[in-house]
């Protein structure tokens, strides 16, 4: 179930409402009817995989408990590199098992085998608790709360990857309290701005560029569609981005009010600043269980301390790379940004000052070039957008390429949504809350029309 | 105390707004689905109560619906647009039966078959039909859908699957012309769904584009014999009246596509044929009849827009073929 799609709009997200208002006032119920609404919504989306989204809770939820009991550390080790495990299996076996086949010249089999909906995204949350459990962070937790952290509906399919710390206390909290109206504005605004995102501006440049990326896999292009292929970065910004907030909007129907995932990235002056603003909880992430553990670690003698701190970034963000996908180009994305990092890290440190007009030039220039290696799904592929923008713009194709006209502005000029919203929620506007109703309608009229898209990170 | 009374004002200020986009997104949703309900934005006969007949739009995916449930008509074409020259007209005239041209532009076999059952479920008495069979019919197995989705909903016997499309800017769009047309204000498109695309592909042009997409050869002998969508059409045949005529045609294409005679994709081309002609035998007034072939006619650039779209000149020696078809038969003689 996708949230741009009317099952879930029209079917699921008023049933679950409903049924959520009418738990609402018994404490003991309210936890439990969310896990089973989240479980619900996953079972809907991939019915195949339920079974092993509730093993894996089970499973970590239980060495929790046995590791509050004896405190052997080793259990919570082995549980996360069982996460891994099966993250390994179902995420990587093929391009692992494709690889040796190279490296040994032989044909291995194929693993005929599906992606599990939001594995990465529920992995992780089991690797931040119970990494923080083992560093004496976090606290035990009850089996149908720890659920619900990693199955919460809004977040568990593509995130926001939150934190134990940010949620937990949150969940099982009333709703319908004073004040829950204007919780419930801002949760509409943040889920009207995040369909319009995705269904207006993002699948629009999906439908533009899809069949460009299909023929640079085949050849090279033709009519300057290189200059379309090279706006991905937009497409992909509004789909995760969209995806993000409708999640938002989401948790706060449910009284969770989630992290926010994106500030505005393309506004960046430079590319340390771009990673603190695009898919930040991920980047959380791997700063805290990633790059500072590598960087901790005591390998190097302390005079190759920046070699480890330069080695350790470019690891990580290599890592970054291959946890969006099974491909040696999404590999040489993550370590293509890393080296960008580090250039960025030392020219700060020892290069003359940059205008910051000119790093938000070449910070944008860059991310549009990577995102094309991102897109492309192999170097052949990206090497034909690259080699097709020596033809000139396809400037005849005039009001088609609307999207790639406002999806830029919008980028550039506008503020992140969290910042929209809280400048139109400051206070209660019957006109404008009436505005945003019609704003809504439009944008279920153009659902309607269109066939669906999925959300690029679904398939991360 | 004044905090309080300022709280709760507030409240009752954010309640009214939650009310006001509710209301507004609700009230408006409402509006919208009355006017499905009364208008029938694609003349689908599963809603409407103001009963205008016909619909103005060239998106043959949605206004076949309409000309298929039409009662005027009890013979059908079907096919995709290398069907669309085809003049139900002129069949009418040949075979006494009243055609509709229910081809849907760019369409799989699949697709024209969800648009022949929902012609049968609208019509108890059927004189015949005609089937414009396309390379797409040869598949060996039945691919993924591909391109813009078929409007399946449309034609789906559930009124709710139907409803649930609705909530949309096209059908918006097809209500108000639909509206249009019971005012008077706008014309219905021709009843009988003749379209010729040489509005469009003007006479005297040949484009190199739409080369046929024949399907990929089978892997194996036994393969080479099993037709998905043939098969598909061969139980929908069985199932009608033996009185029903069925003429189903290969549309010609322009000679240099046509498989060379010894070539693989000839003895595919074989295979196909002997499938669809099983589907036409032992029924009365029926046949099966190959344009597809290599002669002067088809080797005549000016008697195509591109190469598998023909002119006018083959579409009345096509039409002569299946006049005669449904008169005599498998014996007729088809001039081409």
């Amino acid at each position: 179930m996708l949230f741009n799609d009317y099952p879930f709009l029209l079917v699921f997200l008023p049933a679950a409402l409903l049924i959520y208002r009418l738990v609402d006032p018994f404490p003991h119920l309210r936890i439990g009817v969310q896990v089973a609404l989240s479980l619900a919504f996953y079972g809907w989306g991939s019915p195949s995989f339920i079974l092993l989204l509730i093993a894996s809770i089970a499973v970590n939820w239980f060495a929790s408990v046995v590791y509050g009991r004896v405190k052997w550390k080793t259990v919570l080790t082995l549980v996360v590199l069982l996460d891994l495990g099966v993250l390994a299996l179902f995420k990587y076996a093929n391009f692992i098992l494709a690889n040796l086949g190279h490296v040994f010249e032989a044909t291995l089999p194929t693993l005929d085998i599906g992606l599990p909906l939001g594995i990465s995204f529920f992995t992780f949350h089991h690797i931040m608790y119970l990494v923080d459990l083992k560093r004496g962070k976090a606290p035990l937790y009850t089996l149908d709360r720890y659920a619900l952290y990693i199955a919460f509906f809004p977040q568990a399919i593509a995130g926001p990857l939150a934190r134990w710390s940010e949620v937990m206390h949150q969940f099982g909290r009333q709703v319908y309290v004073p004040g829950w109206q204007r919780q419930f504005c801002i949760a509409t605004c943040f889920i009207a701005l995040g369909l319009f995102q995705k269904v207006v501006i993002a699948d629009s440049i999906a439908h533009l560029l899809d069949p460009i990326y299909t023929q640079a896999a085949r050849g090279p292009l033709g009519s300057g569609d290189a200059w379309l292929a090279f706006c991905f970065s937009f497409q992909i910004l509004f789909d995760f981005s969209g995806y993000s907030d409708i999640a938002i909007g989401l948790g706060l129907l449910y009284g969770v009010q989630l992290p926010y995932n994106f500030n505005a990235p393309l506004r960046s002056t430079n590319i340390q600043d771009f990673w603190q603003r695009w898919h930040i909880t991920l980047m959380l992430f791997l700063r805290d269980y990633v790059f500072y553990p590598l960087v901790n670690l005591r390998f190097l003698p302390r005079r190759w301390l920046p070699v480890q701190f330069f080695g350790a970034m470019l690891i990580t963000m290599a890592l970054c790379g291959l946890w969006h996908g099974a491909s040696w180009t999404f590999v040489l994305w993550g370590v293509v940004h890393g080296l960008a990092q580090i250039a960025c890290s030392l020219w700060r440190r020892y290069g003359p000052h940059f205008p910051s007009w000119l790093g938000w030039a070449l910070t944008v220039l860059f991310v549009l070039a990577t995102g094309v290696i991102f897109r492309a799904g192999s170097v052949e592929a990206a090497w034909h957008v690259f080699a097709g923008l020596t033809q000139p713009l396809p400037l005849a194709r005039g009001p088609h390429l609307w999207p790639l006209i406002v999806a830029p502005l919008f980028a550039f000029l506008l503020p992140a949504s969290q910042d929209i919203v809280a400048f139109f929620t400051r206070r209660p506007n019957p006109f404008l809350a009436g505005i945003l109703g019609l704003g809504l309608f439009a944008l279920l009229l153009h659902m309607g029309g269109r066939d669906l898209h999925e959300f690029v990170y679904f398939k991360f | 105390m004044s905090s309080s009374i300022s709280s709760s004002e507030s409240d009752s200020g954010w309640g009214r707004s939650l009310l006001a986009c509710l209301g507004t997104l609700i009230g408006a949703a409402v509006l919208a689905l009355a006017l499905m309900v009364v208008v029938d934005p694609y003349d689908s006969g599963k809603l409407g109560l103001l009963g205008i007949n016909g619909v103005n739009s060239r998106l043959t995916q949605i206004t076949a619906a309409s000309r298929a449930r039409d009662p005027n008509f009890n013979a059908a074409i079907l096919g995709n647009s290398t069907a669309q020259m085809i003049e139900p007209a002129e069949l009418s005239r040949a075979a006494g039966l009243r055609f509709v041209q229910l081809y849907t532009t760019g369409s799989a076999p699949r697709e024209q078959l969800a648009v022949l059952d929902f012609f049968l479920r609208h019509h108890k008495q059927v004189g015949a039909l005609v089937i414009a069979a396309d390379p797409g019919w040869c598949v060996h197995a039945r691919p993924k859908e591909e391109g813009a989705p078929f409007p399946y909903w449309l034609y789906d016997r559930s009124v709710v699957t139907y409803a649930m499309r609705l909530i949309s800017w096209q059908a918006i769009e097809q209500a108000f012309q639909r509206l249009g047309i019971g005012l008077g204000k706008r014309q219905r498109m021709n009843p009988d769904g003749f379209v010729s695309y040489e509005d469009i592909w003007p006479p005297g042009r040949f484009k190199e584009i739409n080369a046929p997409r024949d399907p990929a050869p089978a892997i194996s002998t036994e393969m080479r014999a099993v037709f998905p969508e043939i098969s598909a059409l061969q139980d929908v045949v069985r199932s009608l009246p033996p009185d029903v005529a069925i003429v189903i045609v290969v549309p010609p294409t322009f000679a240099p596509t046509v498989p060379k005679h010894g070539t693989e994709a000839a003895l595919e081309r074989r295979a196909c044929d002997a499938a669809l002609k099983a589907v036409t035998e032992g029924r009365l007034r029926s046949n099966f009849i190959n344009y597809r072939i290599d002669n002067a006619l088809t080797r005549d650039r000016d008697n195509f827009a591109d190469f598998i779209h023909y002119r006018p000149v083959l579409a009345r020696k096509i039409e002569q073929g299946i006049a005669a078809s449904l008169r005599d038969g498998e014996s007729a003689k088809t001039d081409f």
